[in-house]
Protein backbone atom coordinates (compact mmCIF):
# COMPACT_ATOMS: atom_id res chain seq x y z
CA UNK A 1 0.00 0.00 0.00
CA UNK A 2 1.47 3.34 -0.97
CA UNK A 3 2.37 6.04 1.65
CA UNK A 4 1.19 9.35 1.45
CA UNK A 5 4.11 10.79 2.88
CA UNK A 6 7.97 11.32 1.13
CA UNK A 7 10.02 8.42 3.29
CA UNK A 8 9.35 4.91 5.11
CA UNK A 9 11.71 3.78 7.58
CA UNK A 10 11.43 0.72 9.19
CA UNK A 11 13.38 0.65 12.46
CA UNK A 12 13.52 -0.83 16.01
CA UNK A 13 12.73 0.92 19.15
CA UNK A 14 15.90 -0.53 20.56
CA UNK A 15 17.99 0.02 17.91
CA UNK A 16 20.19 2.42 18.54
CA UNK A 17 21.27 2.47 14.53
CA UNK A 18 17.67 2.82 13.64
CA UNK A 19 17.98 6.25 15.93
CA UNK A 20 20.60 7.91 13.96
CA UNK A 21 18.29 7.98 11.19
CA UNK A 22 15.00 8.94 13.29
CA UNK A 23 17.64 11.89 14.89
CA UNK A 24 18.79 13.03 11.67
CA UNK A 25 15.19 13.17 10.21
CA UNK A 26 13.99 15.19 13.10
CA UNK A 27 17.05 17.58 12.14
CA UNK A 28 16.33 18.10 9.04
CA UNK A 29 12.80 19.00 9.39
CA UNK A 30 11.69 15.71 7.65
CA UNK A 31 10.15 13.94 10.66
CA UNK A 32 6.43 14.37 9.71
CA UNK A 33 7.10 12.99 6.22
CA UNK A 34 8.59 9.79 7.45
CA UNK A 35 6.23 6.91 8.13
CA UNK A 36 7.75 5.25 10.47
CA UNK A 37 7.00 1.26 11.18
CA UNK A 38 8.87 -0.17 13.87
CA UNK A 39 9.38 -3.33 13.32
CA UNK A 40 9.02 -6.82 15.67
CA UNK A 41 12.31 -9.02 16.57
CA UNK A 42 10.51 -11.67 17.97
CA UNK A 43 8.35 -11.96 15.08
CA UNK A 44 11.37 -11.74 12.92
CA UNK A 45 9.11 -9.21 10.94
CA UNK A 46 12.97 -8.21 10.00
CA UNK A 47 13.52 -10.50 8.08
CA UNK A 48 10.34 -11.37 5.72
CA UNK A 49 8.42 -9.28 3.32
CA UNK A 50 7.90 -6.55 2.63
CA UNK A 51 11.36 -5.73 4.54
CA UNK A 52 13.47 -8.03 3.53
CA UNK A 53 12.63 -7.62 -0.20
CA UNK A 54 13.89 -4.00 0.52
CA UNK A 55 16.86 -4.96 2.31
CA UNK A 56 18.52 -8.45 1.81
CA UNK A 57 20.46 -7.77 4.76
CA UNK A 58 17.37 -7.46 7.02
CA UNK A 59 18.48 -5.58 9.33
CA UNK A 60 17.42 -2.31 10.74
CA UNK A 61 16.90 0.52 9.61
CA UNK A 62 15.73 0.53 5.96
CA UNK A 63 14.80 3.96 4.41
CA UNK A 64 12.25 3.94 1.60
CA UNK A 65 12.25 7.15 -0.57
CA UNK A 66 8.47 7.43 -2.08
CA UNK A 67 10.62 10.92 -3.57
CA UNK A 68 12.99 9.02 -5.92
CA UNK A 69 10.97 5.91 -7.22
CA UNK A 70 10.54 3.89 -3.67
CA UNK A 71 14.62 3.49 -3.79
CA UNK A 72 15.82 2.17 -0.60
CA UNK A 73 18.69 2.59 0.98
CA UNK A 74 19.97 0.38 3.92
CA UNK A 75 23.05 0.07 6.07
CA UNK A 76 22.30 3.67 9.09
CA UNK A 77 25.32 5.86 7.67
CA UNK A 78 24.43 5.02 4.25
CA UNK A 79 21.69 6.30 5.10
CA UNK A 80 22.77 9.57 6.76
CA UNK A 81 24.97 10.49 3.63
CA UNK A 82 22.14 10.13 1.46
CA UNK A 83 19.49 12.62 3.28
CA UNK A 84 22.31 15.28 3.82
CA UNK A 85 22.79 14.42 0.19
CA UNK A 86 19.78 15.00 -1.58
CA UNK A 87 17.59 16.85 1.50
CA UNK A 88 19.56 19.10 3.11
CA UNK A 89 18.33 22.37 1.29
CA UNK A 90 19.49 24.30 4.28
CA UNK A 91 23.41 23.33 3.83
CA UNK A 92 22.86 22.19 7.65
CA UNK A 93 25.16 19.67 7.49
CA UNK A 94 27.27 20.76 4.36
CA UNK A 95 30.79 20.79 4.67
CA UNK A 96 32.16 22.91 1.92
CA UNK A 97 35.55 22.03 2.48
CA UNK A 98 36.25 18.26 -0.09
CA UNK A 99 38.97 17.90 2.95
CA UNK A 100 36.24 17.52 5.53
CA UNK A 101 34.05 15.27 3.48
CA UNK A 102 36.78 12.71 3.67
CA UNK A 103 37.25 13.23 7.48
CA UNK A 104 33.70 12.81 7.81
CA UNK A 105 33.76 9.41 5.55
CA UNK A 106 36.94 8.40 7.87
CA UNK A 107 34.76 8.89 11.16
CA UNK A 108 31.92 7.37 9.75
CA UNK A 109 33.50 4.02 8.44
CA UNK A 110 35.11 4.15 12.38
CA UNK A 111 31.80 4.31 13.35
CA UNK A 112 30.47 1.43 11.58
CA UNK A 113 33.06 -0.90 11.88
CA UNK A 114 34.94 -0.16 15.41
CA UNK A 115 32.26 1.50 17.56
CA UNK A 116 28.95 0.22 16.61
CA UNK A 117 29.97 -3.61 15.93
CA UNK A 118 31.92 -3.64 19.38
CA UNK A 119 29.84 -2.19 21.44
CA UNK A 120 27.09 -4.57 19.81
CA UNK A 121 29.19 -7.67 20.93
CA UNK A 122 29.88 -5.99 24.60
CA UNK A 123 26.00 -5.76 24.56
CA UNK A 124 25.85 -9.06 22.95
CA UNK A 125 27.82 -11.08 25.73
CA UNK A 126 26.31 -9.28 28.52
CA UNK A 127 22.84 -9.48 27.92
CA UNK A 128 21.74 -11.96 25.26
CA UNK A 129 23.71 -15.00 25.99
CA UNK A 130 22.75 -17.36 29.16
CA UNK A 131 25.94 -18.41 30.21
CA UNK A 132 28.49 -15.84 31.75
CA UNK A 133 31.47 -15.86 29.15
CA UNK A 134 33.93 -13.17 31.54
CA UNK A 135 37.03 -12.96 28.62
CA UNK A 136 34.29 -12.34 26.16
CA UNK A 137 32.72 -9.48 27.89
CA UNK A 138 36.16 -8.65 28.03
CA UNK A 139 37.26 -8.63 24.91
CA UNK A 140 34.73 -5.78 24.10
CA UNK A 141 34.75 -4.08 26.81
CA UNK A 142 38.35 -3.22 26.45
CA UNK A 143 37.89 -2.62 22.76
CA UNK A 144 34.73 0.13 23.88
CA UNK A 145 37.29 1.64 26.36
CA UNK A 146 39.86 1.93 23.52
CA UNK A 147 37.02 3.62 21.04
CA UNK A 148 36.32 5.76 23.92
CA UNK A 149 39.87 6.83 24.06
CA UNK A 150 40.07 7.31 20.79
CA UNK A 151 37.63 9.80 20.07
CA UNK A 152 38.92 11.59 23.80
CA UNK A 153 42.53 11.83 21.95
CA UNK A 154 40.71 13.73 19.02
CA UNK A 155 38.03 15.52 21.35
CA UNK A 156 40.29 16.98 24.02
CA UNK A 157 42.17 18.83 21.42
CA UNK A 158 38.90 20.00 19.32
CA UNK A 159 35.68 20.81 19.93
CA UNK A 160 34.06 18.81 16.86
CA UNK A 161 35.52 15.81 15.36
CA UNK A 162 34.44 17.27 11.57
CA UNK A 163 34.58 20.67 10.01
CA UNK A 164 34.09 22.47 13.27
CA UNK A 165 30.27 22.38 13.45
CA UNK A 166 27.94 19.32 15.04
CA UNK A 167 27.38 16.91 11.77
CA UNK A 168 26.49 13.74 10.70
CA UNK A 169 29.20 11.85 12.56
CA UNK A 170 28.32 13.27 15.67
CA UNK A 171 24.56 11.55 15.20
CA UNK A 172 26.09 8.17 14.31
CA UNK A 173 28.24 7.98 17.11
CA UNK A 174 25.85 9.09 19.90
CA UNK A 175 23.51 6.36 20.36
CA UNK A 176 25.90 4.13 20.69
CA UNK A 177 28.22 6.02 23.10
CA UNK A 178 24.80 6.29 25.26
CA UNK A 179 24.60 2.43 25.79
CA UNK A 180 28.05 2.48 26.67
CA UNK A 181 27.73 4.86 28.81
CA UNK A 182 24.36 3.28 30.45
CA UNK A 183 25.15 -0.64 30.40
CA UNK A 184 28.59 -1.71 28.70
CA UNK A 185 30.70 -1.32 31.51
CA UNK A 186 30.15 -3.25 35.15
CA UNK A 187 29.62 -0.57 38.25
CA UNK A 188 33.51 0.69 39.72
CA UNK A 189 35.25 -0.29 36.52
CA UNK A 190 35.70 2.11 33.29
CA UNK A 191 34.32 5.87 33.86
CA UNK A 192 33.96 6.95 30.83
CA UNK A 193 32.48 10.05 31.72
CA UNK A 194 35.79 10.46 34.32
CA UNK A 195 38.42 9.01 31.98
CA UNK A 196 37.07 10.56 28.98
CA UNK A 197 35.96 14.02 29.99
CA UNK A 198 36.01 15.51 26.37
CA UNK A 199 33.96 12.78 24.96
CA UNK A 200 31.60 13.17 28.06
CA UNK A 201 31.19 17.23 27.06
CA UNK A 202 30.62 16.29 23.87
CA UNK A 203 28.05 13.75 24.25
CA UNK A 204 26.10 16.68 26.89
CA UNK A 205 26.58 18.97 24.12
CA UNK A 206 24.61 16.56 21.30
CA UNK A 207 22.34 14.91 24.06
CA UNK A 208 21.02 19.07 24.74
CA UNK A 209 20.16 19.78 21.07
CA UNK A 210 16.03 20.14 20.98
CA UNK A 211 16.10 17.27 17.74
CA UNK A 212 17.96 15.15 19.63
CA UNK A 213 16.27 15.52 23.17
CA UNK A 214 12.73 15.46 21.28
CA UNK A 215 13.59 11.53 19.58
CA UNK A 216 15.89 10.14 22.23
CA UNK A 217 12.76 10.88 24.75
CA UNK A 218 10.84 9.23 22.79
CA UNK B 1 62.94 11.47 -3.16
CA UNK B 2 59.90 9.75 -4.06
CA UNK B 3 57.58 11.83 -6.84
CA UNK B 4 54.69 9.38 -5.97
CA UNK B 5 51.57 10.85 -4.39
CA UNK B 6 50.99 8.17 -1.88
CA UNK B 7 52.48 6.81 1.13
CA UNK B 8 50.65 3.68 1.97
CA UNK B 9 51.11 1.82 5.56
CA UNK B 10 49.96 -1.78 5.39
CA UNK B 11 50.44 -4.95 6.29
CA UNK B 12 49.55 -8.41 4.82
CA UNK B 13 45.91 -8.45 5.89
CA UNK B 14 42.23 -8.61 4.13
CA UNK B 15 42.30 -4.85 5.12
CA UNK B 16 45.18 -3.62 3.62
CA UNK B 17 44.52 -5.48 0.31
CA UNK B 18 41.89 -3.33 -0.75
CA UNK B 19 44.22 -0.41 -0.75
CA UNK B 20 47.04 -2.12 -2.53
CA UNK B 21 45.05 -4.11 -4.78
CA UNK B 22 42.75 -0.65 -6.11
CA UNK B 23 46.32 1.05 -6.30
CA UNK B 24 47.19 -2.23 -8.95
CA UNK B 25 44.19 -1.78 -10.57
CA UNK B 26 44.82 2.46 -10.62
CA UNK B 27 48.07 1.33 -12.28
CA UNK B 28 47.46 -0.83 -14.85
CA UNK B 29 44.12 1.21 -16.26
CA UNK B 30 46.29 4.71 -16.11
CA UNK B 31 49.98 3.91 -16.17
CA UNK B 32 51.10 5.70 -13.63
CA UNK B 33 52.26 4.01 -10.28
CA UNK B 34 50.80 6.12 -7.44
CA UNK B 35 52.62 4.51 -4.32
CA UNK B 36 55.35 4.02 -2.18
CA UNK B 37 54.21 1.38 0.89
CA UNK B 38 55.92 0.76 4.36
CA UNK B 39 54.70 -2.23 5.79
CA UNK B 40 53.77 -2.45 9.21
CA UNK B 41 54.22 -5.47 11.63
CA UNK B 42 51.00 -5.07 13.30
CA UNK B 43 52.50 -8.50 15.75
CA UNK B 44 54.58 -5.84 17.04
CA UNK B 45 52.12 -3.22 18.11
CA UNK B 46 54.71 -0.75 15.52
CA UNK B 47 50.93 0.79 15.12
CA UNK B 48 50.45 1.90 18.37
CA UNK B 49 52.89 4.22 18.61
CA UNK B 50 52.98 8.15 18.71
CA UNK B 51 54.70 8.83 15.52
CA UNK B 52 51.49 6.52 13.85
CA UNK B 53 48.89 7.66 16.17
CA UNK B 54 49.96 11.27 14.46
CA UNK B 55 48.55 9.86 11.02
CA UNK B 56 45.72 7.78 12.32
CA UNK B 57 44.32 8.40 15.63
CA UNK B 58 42.50 4.90 15.52
CA UNK B 59 46.26 3.20 15.51
CA UNK B 60 45.16 0.57 12.79
CA UNK B 61 46.45 -0.23 9.34
CA UNK B 62 45.81 0.78 6.52
CA UNK B 63 46.56 4.69 6.13
CA UNK B 64 47.59 6.63 4.04
CA UNK B 65 49.15 9.68 3.89
CA UNK B 66 48.74 11.81 0.45
CA UNK B 67 51.66 13.52 -0.34
CA UNK B 68 50.76 15.62 -3.12
CA UNK B 69 47.73 17.29 -1.08
CA UNK B 70 49.46 18.76 1.74
CA UNK B 71 50.37 15.43 3.12
CA UNK B 72 46.52 14.62 3.95
CA UNK B 73 46.09 11.61 6.24
CA UNK B 74 43.36 9.54 5.59
CA UNK B 75 42.52 6.36 7.72
CA UNK B 76 39.56 3.44 7.26
CA UNK B 77 40.58 0.91 4.45
CA UNK B 78 37.06 2.55 2.80
CA UNK B 79 37.39 5.88 3.20
CA UNK B 80 40.64 5.50 2.19
CA UNK B 81 39.13 3.43 -0.98
CA UNK B 82 36.68 6.17 -1.93
CA UNK B 83 39.36 8.88 -1.69
CA UNK B 84 41.85 7.37 -4.31
CA UNK B 85 38.97 6.87 -6.75
CA UNK B 86 37.88 10.51 -6.10
CA UNK B 87 41.16 12.14 -6.51
CA UNK B 88 43.37 9.62 -8.95
CA UNK B 89 40.30 7.48 -11.11
CA UNK B 90 39.62 10.04 -13.45
CA UNK B 91 37.31 8.07 -15.49
CA UNK B 92 35.53 6.38 -12.39
CA UNK B 93 36.66 3.06 -13.55
CA UNK B 94 36.39 1.99 -10.12
CA UNK B 95 33.64 4.18 -8.46
CA UNK B 96 30.57 6.40 -9.46
CA UNK B 97 29.67 10.03 -10.26
CA UNK B 98 27.97 11.08 -6.84
CA UNK B 99 26.01 13.52 -8.54
CA UNK B 100 25.39 12.24 -11.80
CA UNK B 101 24.97 8.49 -10.91
CA UNK B 102 23.75 8.97 -7.38
CA UNK B 103 22.06 6.08 -6.88
CA UNK B 104 24.50 3.64 -7.59
CA UNK B 105 26.88 5.48 -5.56
CA UNK B 106 24.54 5.40 -3.10
CA UNK B 107 24.05 1.55 -3.80
CA UNK B 108 28.00 1.62 -3.84
CA UNK B 109 28.32 2.98 -0.30
CA UNK B 110 25.43 0.69 1.13
CA UNK B 111 27.54 -2.33 -0.02
CA UNK B 112 30.75 -0.96 0.97
CA UNK B 113 29.32 -0.26 4.73
CA UNK B 114 27.96 -3.84 4.44
CA UNK B 115 31.17 -5.42 3.80
CA UNK B 116 32.95 -2.55 6.43
CA UNK B 117 30.51 -2.74 9.20
CA UNK B 118 29.64 -6.59 8.64
CA UNK B 119 31.94 -8.87 6.52
CA UNK B 120 34.75 -7.14 8.33
CA UNK B 121 33.66 -7.23 12.12
CA UNK B 122 31.47 -10.21 12.14
CA UNK B 123 34.35 -12.32 10.15
CA UNK B 124 36.92 -10.73 12.42
CA UNK B 125 35.52 -11.88 15.11
CA UNK B 126 35.15 -15.46 14.17
CA UNK B 127 39.34 -15.25 13.30
CA UNK B 128 39.77 -14.02 16.38
CA UNK B 129 37.76 -17.27 18.17
CA UNK B 130 38.66 -19.69 15.90
CA UNK B 131 42.15 -19.17 16.06
CA UNK B 132 43.35 -16.12 18.44
CA UNK B 133 41.46 -16.17 21.38
CA UNK B 134 43.38 -17.89 24.61
CA UNK B 135 40.24 -19.27 25.65
CA UNK B 136 37.94 -21.64 23.68
CA UNK B 137 34.42 -20.36 23.67
CA UNK B 138 32.47 -22.70 21.15
CA UNK B 139 29.59 -20.67 21.82
CA UNK B 140 31.58 -17.68 20.29
CA UNK B 141 33.18 -19.65 17.86
CA UNK B 142 29.73 -20.90 16.51
CA UNK B 143 28.06 -17.19 16.85
CA UNK B 144 30.89 -15.48 14.25
CA UNK B 145 30.90 -18.34 11.86
CA UNK B 146 26.81 -18.65 11.57
CA UNK B 147 26.88 -14.72 10.97
CA UNK B 148 29.75 -14.74 8.20
CA UNK B 149 27.42 -17.60 6.78
CA UNK B 150 24.49 -15.32 6.49
CA UNK B 151 26.24 -12.63 5.22
CA UNK B 152 27.46 -14.39 2.58
CA UNK B 153 24.22 -15.68 2.07
CA UNK B 154 23.30 -12.12 1.52
CA UNK B 155 25.87 -11.65 -1.07
CA UNK B 156 24.66 -15.01 -2.73
CA UNK B 157 21.21 -13.21 -3.27
CA UNK B 158 22.52 -9.95 -4.68
CA UNK B 159 25.12 -11.53 -7.13
CA UNK B 160 22.32 -13.54 -8.42
CA UNK B 161 22.08 -12.20 -12.17
CA UNK B 162 25.08 -10.07 -11.55
CA UNK B 163 28.95 -9.97 -11.83
CA UNK B 164 29.52 -7.03 -9.45
CA UNK B 165 28.23 -5.71 -6.30
CA UNK B 166 27.28 -1.96 -7.99
CA UNK B 167 26.54 -0.73 -11.03
CA UNK B 168 23.41 -1.27 -13.13
CA UNK B 169 22.83 -4.35 -15.49
CA UNK B 170 25.15 -7.17 -14.32
CA UNK B 171 27.18 -4.24 -11.94
CA UNK B 172 30.62 -2.82 -12.61
CA UNK B 173 33.49 -4.11 -10.69
CA UNK B 174 34.26 -1.11 -8.22
CA UNK B 175 35.36 -0.48 -4.55
CA UNK B 176 32.18 -1.86 -2.88
CA UNK B 177 33.60 -5.29 -4.06
CA UNK B 178 37.58 -4.78 -3.71
CA UNK B 179 36.81 -3.91 0.10
CA UNK B 180 35.07 -7.22 0.11
CA UNK B 181 36.87 -9.46 -1.88
CA UNK B 182 39.81 -9.95 0.17
CA UNK B 183 37.64 -10.59 3.34
CA UNK B 184 35.86 -13.57 1.53
CA UNK B 185 38.72 -15.09 -0.28
CA UNK B 186 40.23 -16.35 3.29
CA UNK B 187 36.89 -18.02 3.96
CA UNK B 188 39.25 -21.37 4.87
CA UNK B 189 41.17 -19.26 7.23
CA UNK B 190 37.99 -18.19 9.15
CA UNK B 191 36.06 -21.28 9.71
CA UNK B 192 34.56 -22.01 6.41
CA UNK B 193 36.07 -24.13 4.12
CA UNK B 194 34.31 -23.81 0.76
CA UNK B 195 32.49 -21.34 -0.67
CA UNK B 196 30.59 -24.35 -2.76
CA UNK B 197 27.22 -23.07 -0.31
CA UNK B 198 27.07 -19.88 -2.37
CA UNK B 199 27.93 -20.60 -6.25
CA UNK B 200 27.04 -17.01 -6.91
CA UNK B 201 29.86 -15.67 -4.28
CA UNK B 202 32.38 -18.69 -5.74
CA UNK B 203 32.07 -17.78 -9.22
CA UNK B 204 32.75 -13.54 -8.38
CA UNK B 205 35.52 -14.50 -6.27
CA UNK B 206 37.29 -16.54 -9.08
CA UNK B 207 36.49 -13.46 -11.40
CA UNK B 208 38.35 -11.32 -8.78
CA UNK B 209 41.27 -13.71 -8.81
CA UNK B 210 41.29 -13.85 -12.53
CA UNK B 211 42.48 -9.86 -12.69
CA UNK B 212 46.13 -9.65 -12.77
CA UNK B 213 45.99 -6.35 -10.63
CA UNK B 214 43.97 -8.06 -8.23
CA UNK B 215 46.80 -10.82 -7.85
CA UNK B 216 49.31 -7.84 -8.30
CA UNK B 217 47.70 -6.24 -5.05
CA UNK B 218 47.71 -9.20 -2.89
CA UNK B 219 51.34 -9.27 -3.15
CA UNK B 220 51.92 -5.89 -1.03
CA UNK B 221 53.59 -5.82 0.79
CA UNK B 222 55.18 -9.46 -0.16
CA UNK B 223 54.70 -12.82 1.81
Amino acid sequence: MPSDKRFTLYTHKLGPNGWKVSMLLEELGLSNETDVKFLEFDKKEHKQAPHIELNPNGRIPTLVDHGNDDFAVWESDAILLYLVEKYDKDGKFALPDANDKFLQLQWLFFQASGQGPYFGQGNHFLFSHPAVLPTAVKRYQDEAQRVINVLESVLSKQEWLVGGKFGIIDIALFPWHDIALKVLFSPGSYNAEKEAPHVHAWYKRVSERPAIKKVWDE
Amino acid sequence: MSNKPILLYTGRTPNGFPITILLEELKAKYGKDLYDYQAIDISTNTQKEDWFIKINPNGRIPAIIDRARGNFNVFETSAILLYLVQHYDKDLEFGFDPVKEPDDYSEQLQWLFFAHGGIGPMQGQSNHFNRYAPEDIPYAKKRYIDETKRLYGVLEIRLKNRDWLAGPGRGKYSVADIKALPWVRIHAHSGIPTLDEWPNVKAWVERSEARPAFQAGLNVPPA
